[in-house]
Parts: C-alpha cells; sequence; structure tokens
C-alpha cells in the first residue's frame, strides 16, 4: 500500500474576492521505503503539496489517503495524533521547540503520545546519538548552530518512528557542509527502510535522492 | 500528554521569560497583598468593634428618660450620663413594676446614675457614680469581682470601685475598706470590678452604691422613687427583640403617651450591635471591592502577556499540532502558565499582605472613629480564600488567550512569517 497517495488535490485559498488555486489537480504516490525529491519554481505549490502529503491541511477537493484512509473523514483530533505517530517534519526553519533542550526537544512527540519515561530517555538519547549530537542534549536551541539544529530536528522526528520523514528545504539555511550532514543523515535513514521526502530548490541536493518530482503550476510536470 | 509534561512545558516558558513573567506576577502580588491586607483589616475592626460591645450583653435592655428618635450608638454610649434632652422625666417605681410583669424579663435594676466629687488621700476627683437595687446588681453584673465583694442588702456606706480607678486614677491605689469622701459622705471600699476593658470604659472608672446613697451624692437631683436608667436581664437573649417591643407597648400606656408624646427609649444591646458590625462589614465590604479593583488590574496583566504570547508562539504551536498535539493540550499548556502567574502571585501577594497586616499595629493608627488600636485578623479562610482566588484569576484570564491559540490550525501557523 502507498503510505501517501493524493488524488486529484486542489487546494484554493480564499483571498477576499480573489481565489488563489495553489493545487491544480496534483496526484502522486508516495510508495514505502521511497526518497523521493520534490522540485519545482518558487510559487509552484511545493510547501502547499507538503501541508497536503503532511495531512497539516485539508485539500478544498480530491482525496488524500494516508496509508489507505481518507483524512477528510477524520477529526482534527484524530489527524493530529495520526499524523504525530506517523509522520516526522523537518521545517525549513525555526524547527525546535526553542524553551526546551536538545534532549527534551527529541522527546517533545514521545511526550504528546504518552510513551513510556524509561522509553523516551533510551530513544531520545539513542537518536541524538544517531544524528551525531549525544554530547549536545543540553544545549539550548539558540546554542545550536543551524545545521546542528537541523538534525536535532531530525532526530525529533524520527522519534514516534514515523513511516513517513517529510522536509521541506531542510538544507535551504545550511552552508554546503553542514547540507551533506543533514542529506547523510537522510540517506542513511532511507538506507534503514524510512520513506523520506524532501522539498528542495537544488538540484545537487534533489540528486540524492532516488526519485524527483517536479512541480509546475500546482501540479506534476507532464 | 501527560498533565506532568505539559505543565514542566509551561514552566519552561514561564522561566524562558523571566522578566516578563515577574512583571506580570507583580501585578497579581499588588492584588492580592491589598486584598489580603483589606480583608484581615476589616475583620479586625469588626472583631474589635465586637469586644467593645461584648461586655453590654445580649440578653440586656436598657430604658432610658427621653425619646430618642434615632437610637444609634451614641444614646448607648451615655447612659450612665443623665439623658439631657428632658432629664426631668425620670423614671419611676412604677414603671419598673411594670416592667417586671413583662413575659420573659428575669431581673430589673433601677439605675441611678450621675456626677460626683470625690476625696481620696487628699486628691480631688470627678467621678461617675451608679446607684444599683443591690440584690439585683450582682446577679447582672457581667464584668466580675476582683477583690472584695459585690453589695448586698443592708449595706449604709459600701461602694464598689471600677478596676481602673481603684488602680491607676490615684497615686496610691485603692484597697478594700479605704475611706473615701463622695460628695460630703464618708464611704468604704467593699470591692474592686475586674477590669472590663468595654465599651467607653464605664465600669472600669465608675462607683457603684445603693441608689438611696446616690440619689444624696450625685449632683443632678432625682427624687426619692426615681431613676435615671433602667436595666432589664432578659430571660432569653433570642427574645430581646420582642421583650423590648413589649416593654414599649406597656410603658406606653402606662405612662399614657402615644408614640408621638413618647418620653421615654428602649435600648437593645444587641440590636445596635447588629447595627454596628453591619456598618463595619459594610466598611469592609467597600473597601475590599477598592482593592478587588487591583486585583482585576493584575488580571488584566496576565492575559495580557498571555495574549503576547500566543503571538509570539504562533510557530511553536504549530509545531506542537504538527506532531501530535491536540487543541486540548495547547489550551492546558496556556491554562497552566497563566495559572503560574496566578498562584505564584497569590503566594507572594498572601505573604506580602500578611506582613502589612502584622504592621498595622505597630503603625498605631487609630481605628476609623471608634476608639482603640487598629488591629488586622489574618485567618486561614482568608488566605486560602487569596490563593483559590488569584489561581481561578490566573486561570480565567488565560482562557481567552488559551482558546486563541488552540485554534489555530497547524498550516497557518507554520506558515507564519516564514
Ligand atoms: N495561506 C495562503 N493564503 C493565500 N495564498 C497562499 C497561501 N499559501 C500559499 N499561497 C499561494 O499559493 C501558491 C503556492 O504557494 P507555495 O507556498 O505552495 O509555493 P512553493 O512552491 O512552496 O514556493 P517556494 O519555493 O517559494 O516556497 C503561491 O502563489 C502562494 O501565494
Ligand atoms: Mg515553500
Amino acid at each position: 500500500m502507498n503510505i501517501i497517495e493524493l488524488d486529484d488535490v486542489w487546494k484554493v485559498y480564499k483571498m477576499g474576492e480573489v481565489e488563489v488555486p495553489a493545487l491544480r489537480g496534483l496526484s502522486m504516490k508516495v510508495k514505502p521505503g521511497e526518497f523521493l525529491a520534490v522540485m519545482g519554481p518558487s510559487g509552484s505549490g511545493k510547501s502547499t503539496a507538503m501541508n497536503m502529503i503532511g495531512c497539516l491541511d485539508i485539500p478544498t477537493k480530491g482525496r488524500v489517503l494516508l496509508e489507505g484512509q481518507n483524512i477528510s473523514s477524520l477529526s482534527e483530533r484524530e489527524l493530529s495524533r495520526i499524523r504525530g505517530k506517523k509522520i516526522g517534519f523537518v521545517f525549513q526553519s525555526h524547527n525546535l521547540y526553542p524553551t526546551l533542550n536538545a534532549l527534551e526537544n527529541v522527546q517533545l512527540p514521545m511526550r504528546i503520545h504518552e510513551l513510556r519515561e524509561e522509553d523516551i530517555w533510551d530513544r531520545s538519547e539513542e537518536l541524538l546519538e544517531l544524528v551525531g549530537l549525544s554530547k549536545r542534549g543540553r544545549h539550548y536551541p539558540s546554542q545550536l548552530s543551524g545545521g546542528q539544529s537541523q538534525r536535532v530536528a531530525i532526530a525529533r522526528a524520527l522519534s514516534t518512528d514515523p513511516s513517513l520523514i517529510l522536509a521541506d528545504e531542510p538544507t535551504g539555511n545550511l552552508d554546503t557542509e553542514a547540507g551533506k550532514e543533514v542529506l547523510d543523515i537522510f540517506s542513511k535513514l532511507n538506507a534503514r527502510g524510512v520513506t523520506v521526502v524532501m522539498i528542495t530548490h537544488d538540484e545537487k541536493i534533489a540528486a540524492r535522492a532516488n526519485q524527483i518530482v517536479r512541480m509546475v503550476d500546482g501540479k506534476l510536470a507532464a | 500528554m501527560r498533565l506532568l509534561d505539559i505543565f514542566l512545558l509551561s514552566l519552561s516558558h514561564v522561566r524562558k521569560s523571566r522578566m516578563r513573567s515577574w512583571l506580570t506576577i507583580v501585578g497579581v502580588i499588588i492584588g492580592v497583598a491589598s486584598v489580603v491586607a483589606i480583608i484581615s483589616i476589616g475583620q479586625g475592626m469588626q472583631e474589635n468593634v465586637q469586644q467593645r460591645l461584648g461586655s453590654f450583653g445580649a440578653d440586656i435592655i436598657t430604658v432610658i428618660p427621653g425619646y430618642f428618635r434615632a437610637t444609634g450608638v451614641h444614646s448607648e454610649m451615655h447612659t450612665d450620663r443623665s439623658v439631657s434632652t428632658s432629664s426631668s422625666i425620670n423614671l419611676t417605681d412604677k414603671d419598673i413594676k411594670v416592667i417586671k410583669q413583662v413575659p420573659g424579663v428575669m431581673y430589673v435594676n433601677g439605675l441611678v446614675s450621675g456626677k460626683a466629687d470625690l476625696k481620696y488621700d487628699n486628691e480631688k476627683t470627678v467621678v461617675s457614680v451608679t446607684g444599683v437595687d443591690t440584690s439585683i446588681w450582682r446577679l447582672m453584673d457581667t464584668t466580675g469581682i476582683d477583690d472584695g465583694r459585690y453589695l448586698q442588702a443592708g449595706d449604709s456606706n459600701s461602694i464598689v470601685v471600677g478596676y481602673n480607678l481603684a488602680h491607676g486614677t490615684f497615686l496610691q491605689s485603692m484597697t478594700l475598706n479605704r475611706p473615701i469622701t463622695i460628695g460630703n459622705k464618708n464611704f468604704r471600699v467593699v470591692g474592686i470590678l475586674k477590669q472590663s476593658g468595654g465599651f467607653g470604659g464605664g465600669s472600669d472608672t465608675g462607683i457603684y452604691m445603693p441608689a438611696d446613697l446616690a440619689r444624696d451624692v450625685i449632683t443632678e437631683k432625682v427624687s426619692n422613687n426615681q431613676f435615671t436608667s433602667v436595666v432589664i436581664k432578659a430571660s432569653d437573649a433570642s427574645l430581646v427583640e420582642y421583650i423590648k417591643a413589649d416593654i414599649e407597648q406597656k410603658l406606653m400606656s402606662s405612662r399614657q403617651v402615644n408614640p408621638r408624646t413618647k418620653d421615654f427609649t428602649v435600648i437593645a444591646s444587641a440590636l445596635i450591635r447588629e447595627q454596628m458590625s453591619s456598618v463595619t462589614e459594610t466598611l469592609s465590604l467597600f473597601l475590599s471591592a477598592i482593592a478587588a479593583v487591583s486585583l482585576i488590574v493584575g488580571a488584566i496583566g496576565i492575559a495580557n502577556t498571555m495574549f503576547m504570547s500566543v503571538m509570539e508562539r504562533t510557530k511553536q504551536i504549530g509545531l506542537l499540532k504538527a506532531i501530535g498535539a491536540g487543541e486540548q493540550e495547547i489550551m492546558k499548556l496556556f491554562l497552566i502558565e497563566s495559572g503560574i502567574f496566578g498562584f505564584v502571585g497569590g503566594i507572594i501577594g498572601v505573604i506580602f499582605g500578611a506582613a502589612i497586616s502584622l504592621l498595622i499595629p505597630y503603625l498605631g493608627i487609630q481605628a476609623l472613629g471608634i476608639g482603640g488600636d487598629m488591629r488586622a485578623t489574618i485567618t486561614t479562610g482568608t488566605i486560602l480564600f487569596a490563593l483559590f482566588f488569584s489561581l481561578v484569576i490566573g486561570i480565567l484570564s488565560g482562557i481567552i488567550p488559551a482558546r486563541h491559540a488552540a485554534k489555530l490550525r497547524p498550516v497557518d501557523a507554520i506558515r507564519y512569517d516564514q
């Protein structure tokens, strides 16, 4: 089964009288184990598409199926739960919770989902180790570099053991070296069977994925 | 999310913006401290009044000549003086007989009060003398004997003196059996009363003697069979109001007066006490209301801070929602935070309020015209009320901002200023 399937998805933003169609019948599938890069010019609807894939928003028209289940049949609360369990987000910036240190940030989703205290600690330390930041656990976001923050965000995205990692320009704010470290982690995760969907402007970065789709005007380029 | 974890998350925000948190809390502290101080002062004031009025006894009814439309505190305070307006119309034996027949009346004591010159140990002064019915007085007195005995039937030149008159008025303290001259007559002290500390200190500075003797020594003229006031003890304090009305009725018909020409006044201390405490109650309620305003200002401060942090935290709220937090959890997060402001402010405010209340007696402020020192009474009730109230205020002022935060959609929250 596909992890995520978008079927003729439309998203129209209403700005007063004006209607802005951000997605115009986007259809795409994300299969388990994929490392997918989504590319496209600015304003082509990539972020909007990511909101749909990540179940952060509901389409104006069309269907979004998360592991075969139509998300519009779910309540906001159910959606929030499922989203938290099945999808790990890495945003472009302001990823971390500023009043919590790195370790607590990684623990946050597990606390939301009320995992066992022991597991929370074991897993958060394990994940920081995985992204190479076990020595930075007590650092607050303001005390971390951009690349380190992004790696903490990845560790956090992995904490609930999601089937899908969704990243919107995860390297957008990073220099080449830091960006490469982040991509290395994605490759490593993908090699372990985690599905990764990554939005990017950069051809070189997209090349690290094993599949690329391109968007134009709110749908996939033919 | 577990409540403890939400609490810790709230706490992380409170700690992160320390300055703002403290300023918000200071607003609450001021409000709570003033409410606690004012409630405590109000309670102290009420106790003060109660204590001072307490020596009169709830079951005592007094009849004085002359009619006062406004039976306020004033007439009560001066029953031992002959009442000015119509002092010629004194109460008589006949009135006492009438009163004795009123059901529910236990004792009736006809008093002859006035001023008299006193000479003791070569010192002279003017004292207030109360002539009493010796057989009744001992049964009705609530002050108690400190030394010696009460007056007895057959006492011819014996007096009982108030505590403060015996100790402290003259260079040489009065002791039992000391000779004293009052209005050119010689007397012997047979008893000294305990200190009553009562309203106006009447019994503490007065002299008590048989009524017949009092008529001879006081400067005011009171003929035989006449009294300047009659004090009545009711068999049951709860009946005082009815007995009072009954006495009034019976006296009016025996004295052949109607409500317009009425020439006497019946006073029940209990009713006056009620009036007094309702006055002080109203006063402290009024002051509390003023203090409550500063509490409201504190609450607005919390709401303001909460709104600001909701604005600033749109992104974090979106993040929490993206990683699985629901509306409930966001609500709780903000409510706990505002609750912390309220509660911490409440605790510190109570401490400050209590400190202010405790300092009051040292400031020596005179209670508002009531006499005696102002003091404050802090009760656990007040403290618990203040803590509970500040917590509730904190949570209430967080509700609107918290709802606002909870309703944010994750997409909107995340894309904010991106
Ligand atoms: N909340 C919104 N309200 C109104 N219009 C919106 C909203 N979000 C997006 N849009 C519009 O939808 C279109 C697609 O936006 P989107 O953010 O998906 O583009 P993008 O491909 O992510 O661009 P970029 O590469 O610059 O991030 C744009 O024209 C944008 O103006
Ligand atoms: Mg975008």
